[in-house]
């Protein structure tokens, strides 16, 4: 064969035997617009250089020009080659710069779409036939999968005035109808019926006269997914055969598209024979047991995988194997036999070396120290490997607040040699604090709010000058700060600080919190008439993880100290006097909910005593007949509560989940000594939103029911004025809510929910009867966004007439907004 | 009203608005520069000018403290213009941006590694340069900041131990990691005692049947330690743990011989009490229903 050369005037360029030349100089032609000196520049065919030929340096020149951006076409000629030395011509074509496109014909969201389809082009590329076509091709494809079929792009350029050789590329746009689906057919089918094939088709349907909304509005994307889901959901009731043959789309008319789908069913399969290989680890009987999938039940795939790999809870065959260290654990079911409609498997199973933890490491915190993340890590050097504990790690560094849950990704990097894995914690941070700046109409005035919360706050870093950015961070403490007022009537301000691990060493929280609010009529305090109640309050407290009984459990004390002066205030047992509340409070909770915001699983558990020490039995102070001042002025009793939720996924809709929410709440408020009585504050109020809004911290209890004004579910005979403004000693509850996703991502959940509440109020625990209840019905929706928190609305129907308040039932809307996760009650 | 700099950067005239970006750059108001550097180095592409308006685009962007674009421009800069007499010093900025970026050591040190890796490229680059020697110095602090941040870590193990013993163990592990990761650490001696004491507090909350052969795990440690740091000022620290450890194994064998003398107690009664219940026990079996 002929050897590839390449003949320049008269002189041959031999590919075998490369020479080494001298640039003797480089000239450009047919430029106008662009600088000759650069481009020859940019070439790096400098004068003087020595360069070999045939050889690289050649096609890099070629190659950055293109990288301009600027020729449509780039020739690199040798003009001459005198002995040594080698000239050269660079031929470009030039064309006009794009500087930007103008989009006409779609709406406004659909020109940033289609802007960001294309964003590598503008000002960045001239315009040749290849720009028209892939713009073209980009937009129609773009178009096509919103489902508009028959659209027409047409191109129009006009000058850009600001630079020389430059223009705007104007794309008219003439998207047609967008297509709605007219029927869609299916051929092949024996056993499925079309009505029901139809039904997979989750997201692409038929039109009909019935269907008001979306009523079959074609989209390709989403046609694509639906044929996998199609043929998986056949799967699933045991037609493992079941393929998609063919499936056309056509052109129904202007306005609509029908689609035919030929299917192939195949018979239905059953399970057969299943034999388990290469198990020494767990024998065959305890594997068959966790697999539970018995002879002759209906071949599913999705079934097989979910009890070979797949369950959330963790109860199939690799997980067992997975949370014994066995990390390169692998099944792989063959399918020995098929004969007539029934599948033997064979389970081949490879056990590996059972793996044990080494290096624990936690990649992309940027502003969370390492040790914050690390401490709340299950998986442990030294440990054997488990797959259960490095789920609970992902919950765990989820529950710290300031990492995106969906990118918190482990990865385990396995060392075979000698049996340890690495395991990579991946995170990325997110935007944790949380601002509340308010301003609203309460009471005839203006009321503004200002709260802020730092949820990763480090106070070690408070005098660091440089650790500002704004504010000292990644220590996962917690600082907020929160101040209403709306001037002379109402004023409230309160700090709190808490740190989760005290001293850095145990699971110890440490809590210290702070409040003053007063509220008056807004006399002058000379005046006879005044009336005032101001409360100050500090709180410390300390709170642990225990092990035992098991490590979803925590217990917590605290010690209490509020004051509360009241100048001639209604509505409570006293109206002028100082009192004192000094109590300790325990809390023992059990929390295993799987996620914050959303939980889908899990339950939360709590039940607090707090106690006041007896006075009444230690001071000589005669009750019956003492003074309201000498009576009050030390405040005793003992409360009881006990909260229950409890989370139950009942049906798995694509990636969301229908969600079943049960809580119980109970509250008891009692009495030292009789003749003192029950306690004027620290009682429950029941019913409305159960925001600490206006009557923020009077010394009670707010506990939410919806279809109820605020405050209004008081005991039957009570007087509702005082039962409504300083609460009732006894409560019950109960909620029975479903929950629906309809947003779920990072900057925003939001879902929408039906409840039915039930609960009641009593002032003697001999009236207390819990299945006397108030009862109301509703809906809601709620929206959790990172800066906001949780902010929601219901409307709620109360069924039961509150004797004394007329407007307590029936319907009502309620707002609510709770910046710390799982502040509604 | 729109201030003279609105006007001038709505305008077409490009040479204008380099003056003016040059000029407002050496008044130091570099965030006005930046806006009109933004607007001409697109219209400035193929240019001779080009060269040193990037060179001062990129340099805005470091006096902005925005490293991660500015050194993203220098290396542009550098990569376009390698025969650049601003080619050495853009280089350099681009791999002291990463370093500035390199974050504390209890954070994500991806920017350390690229850091280490940008300025180690430039000692490759340009060996001879008076800034190579800051380079290498730069690269020894960040060095510094990556070993003080595993031994922090893997000392994090040995804090935990209070909370769960299984720490402790975690400890022994994470810190001979540290060892076998950065073998000549400024650490090097904390991490040898803090490997033996993790040793001994975990032996010492063991079950007394586990922890003869755990104190004698610590006791090699131990040895592993002084053999390594004969005239360390830890010593006296480590011959403690030594015998502690010494004294562990002595009262976990009489805790263990104890335990061995009752059970052989409890197994002389139980034989005895057998033989007693002999004759009952049979009576009992005639009585029991056979199926």
């Amino acid at each position: 064969p002929a050897r590839p050369s390449l003949t320049v005037n008269g002189l041959d360029l031999d590919y075998f035997n490369p020479k080494e030349y001298i640039i003797g100089g480089t000239t450009l032609s047919g430029s106008k617009y662009t600088d000759k000196e650069v481009i020859i520049i940019l070439s790096k065919l400098t004068r003087g250089e020595t360069i070999t030929l045939p050889g690289e340096a050649t096609a890099n020149a070629i190659k950055n020009l293109w990288l301009q951006g600027l020729f449509d076409d780039v020739k690199l000629n040798i003009s001459k080659i005198v002995s040594d030395t080698v000239y050269f011509d660079i031929e470009v074509v030039e064309r006009p710069r794009l500087t930007a496109f103008e989009f006409i014909g779609v709406t406004k969201s659909q020109k940033t779409d289609i802007a960001e389809r294309l964003q590598d082009k503008a000002g960045k590329t001239i315009i040749n036939d290849n720009l028209y076509n892939t713009t073209k091709a980009i937009i129609n494809k773009y178009l096509l999968d919103k489902g508009y079929f028959f659209t027409t792009i047409d191109f129009k350029s006009k000058p850009d005035t600001n630079q020389e050789n430059s223009v705007i590329l104007q794309v008219l746009i003439d998207k047609g109808k967008r297509v709605k689906v007219h029927e869609i057919n299916f051929t092949g089918n024996k056993d499925f019926k079309s009505a029901k094939l139809r039904k997979f088709l989750k997201k692409t349907k038929q039109q009909a006269f019935y269907k008001v909304f979306g009523s079959g509005k074609f989209n390709k994307e989403k046609y694509e997914e639906d044929k996998v889901k199609l043929i998986a959901k056949m799967q699933e009731n045991g037609y493992r055969e079941a393929a998609i043959l063919k499936d056309s789309i056509y052109r129904y008319n202007d306005k609509s598209i029908g689609i035919d789908i030929d299917l192939h069913e195949g018979p239905k399969y059953y399970f057969g024979n299943i034999t388990w290989v290469g198990n020494a680890k767990y024998t065959t009987e305890f594997l068959e047991k966790v697999f539970g999938i018995e002879k002759g039940q209906l071949f599913s795939e999705e079934k097989l995988e979910a009890k070979l790999r797949g369950s959330a809870n963790g109860d199939d065959v690799s997980s067992v194997y997975l949370n014994d260290g066995y990390l390169t654990f692998n099944i792989d079911p063959v399918q020995t036999k098929i004969y007539n409609d029934t599948v033997d498997i064979e389970m081949r199973i490879y056990e590996g070396p059972q793996y044990t933890n080494n290096k624990i490491s936690v990649v992309g915190n940027t502003i969370t120290n390492d040790r914050v993340v690390l401490r709340n890590v299950y998986t442990k050097p030294g440990e054997k490997f488990s797959k259960e504990l490095l789920v609970r790690s992902i919950r765990e560094i989820g529950q710290l607040g300031n990492f995106d849950e969906s990118k918190t990704n482990p990865i385990p990097k396995p060392n075979a040699a000698d049996g340890t894995v690495d395991i990579e914690y991946h995170v990325e941070e997110k935007p944790s604090d949380q601002v509340e700046l308010s301003g609203g109409f309460g009471g005839g005035r203006v009321i503004g709010t200002l709260g802020l919360t730092f949820n990763n706050f480090s106070l070690r870093n408070i005098f660091n000058g440089e650790a500002y950015k704004p504010l000292p961070k990644g220590d996962g403490q917690k600082l907020s700060l929160r101040g209403q007022t709306n001037g002379k009537f109402y004023q409230s301000y309160s700090f709190s600080f808490s740190e989760p691990w005290f001293g850095g060493k145990k699971p110890v929280s440490f809590g210290l919190s702070a409040f003053t609010s007063l509220q008056s009529n807004g006399l002058s305090a000379s005046s006879s008439d005044f009336q005032k109640i101001r409360l100050n309050g500090v709180s410390v407290s300390l709170g642990r993880k225990l092990k035992w009984p098991d490590n979803w459990f925590s217990l917590s004390h605290a010690v209490n100290l509020n004051q509360y002066v009241l100048n001639n205030y209604p509505g409570y047992l006293f109206s002028t006097g100082t009192s004192y509340n000094l109590n300790l409070t325990q809390e023992i909770a059990r929390d295993s909910r799987n996620h914050n915001i959303f939980p889908t699983g899990g339950a939360y558990l709590k039940f607090t005593i707090q106690a006041t020490p007896p006075y009444s039995l230690l001071n000589n102070v005669n009750y019956a007949i003492a003074s309201d001042k000498l009576r009050y002025k030390f405040t005793e009793y003992h409360k009881w509560k006990f909260e229950s939720q409890w989370f139950q996924t009942i049906a798995t809709l694509g990636s969301k989940q229908l969600v079943l929410k049960a809580q119980a709440q109970f509250g008891f408020l009692g009495s030292y000594n009789n003749a003192v009585g029950q306690s004027a504050f620290e009682r429950f109020k029941l019913g409305g939103d159960g925001m600490q809004g206006f009557d923020f911290l009077q010394g009670s209890e707010l506990i939410a029911m919806r279809g109820y004004s605020n405050n209004s579910v008081v005991p039957l005979g009570a007087n509702t004025t005082i039962a409504q403004s300083s609460g009732s000693p006894i409560f019950t509850k109960y909620v029975i809510e479903l929950r629906y996703p309809v947003i779920s991502s990072q900057q925003a959940t939001a879902f929408l929910t039906t409840f039915a509440e039930g609960g009641n109020t009593w002032n003697k625990f001999s009236d207390y009867n819990p299945f006397n209840i108030r009862r109301s019905i509703g809906v809601g929706a709620k929206i959790f966004l990172p800066i906001f928190g949780l902010l929601g609305i219901d409307y709620g129907y109360g069924f039961d007439k509150i004797p004394g308040i007329p407007d307590a039932n029936k319907g009502q809307f309620h707002f609510s907004i709770a910046q710390q996760i799982g502040g509604f009650n | 009203c729109k201030s003279r700099f609105e006007k001038l950067r709505l305008s077409n005239d490009v040479s204008k608005k380099y003056q003016e970006g040059i000029r407002l750059y050496n008044k130091k108001d570099y965030s006005k520069a930046l806006i009109l550097f933004e607007g001409l180095a697109q219209k400035y592409r193929g240019t001779a000018e080009a060269e040193d308006l990037n060179y001062y685009y990129a340099f805005t962007l470091y006096r902005l403290k925005d490293y991660t674009t500015a050194r993203y421009k220098f290396k542009e800069f550098a990569d376009t213009y390698p025969n650049s007499k601003y080619a050495e010093e853009c280089r350099y900025y681009g791999a002291y941006c990463y370093y500035l970026d390199s974050p504390n050591s209890s954070l994500d040190q991806e920017n350390t590694y690229k850091a280490i890796d940008a300025l180690q490229l430039f000692i490759n680059y340009y060996p001879k340069s008076e800034r190579a020697v800051q380079a290498a110095q730069y690269i020894a602090n960040l060095r510094d900041k990556l070993e003080t941040k595993a031994f922090d870590n893997a000392k994090l193990y040995y804090t935990l131990g209070g909370y769960d013993v299984a720490y402790y163990r975690s400890a022994v592990v994470a810190l001979k990691n540290t060892q076998i990761e950065f073998p000549d650490i400024k650490y090097i001696e904390e991490i040898d005692l803090l490997i033996v004491k993790s040793q001994y507090m975990y032996a010492k909350n063991s079950y007394p049947h586990r922890q003869e052969e755990r104190f004698q795990e610590a006791i090699g440690y131990y040895n592993e330690f002084m053999e390594a740091h004969p005239d360390s000022k830890l010593v006296s620290e480590a011959k403690q743990l030594k015998e502690d450890s010494e004294a562990g194994i002595a009262s976990a064998r009489k805790i263990l011989a104890k335990e061995a003398e009752e059970a052989a107690k409890y197994a002389a009664l139980a034989k005895k009490d057998e033989k007693q219940k002999d004759t009952t026990t049979k009576k009992a079996e005639i009585k029991t229903p056979i199926k």
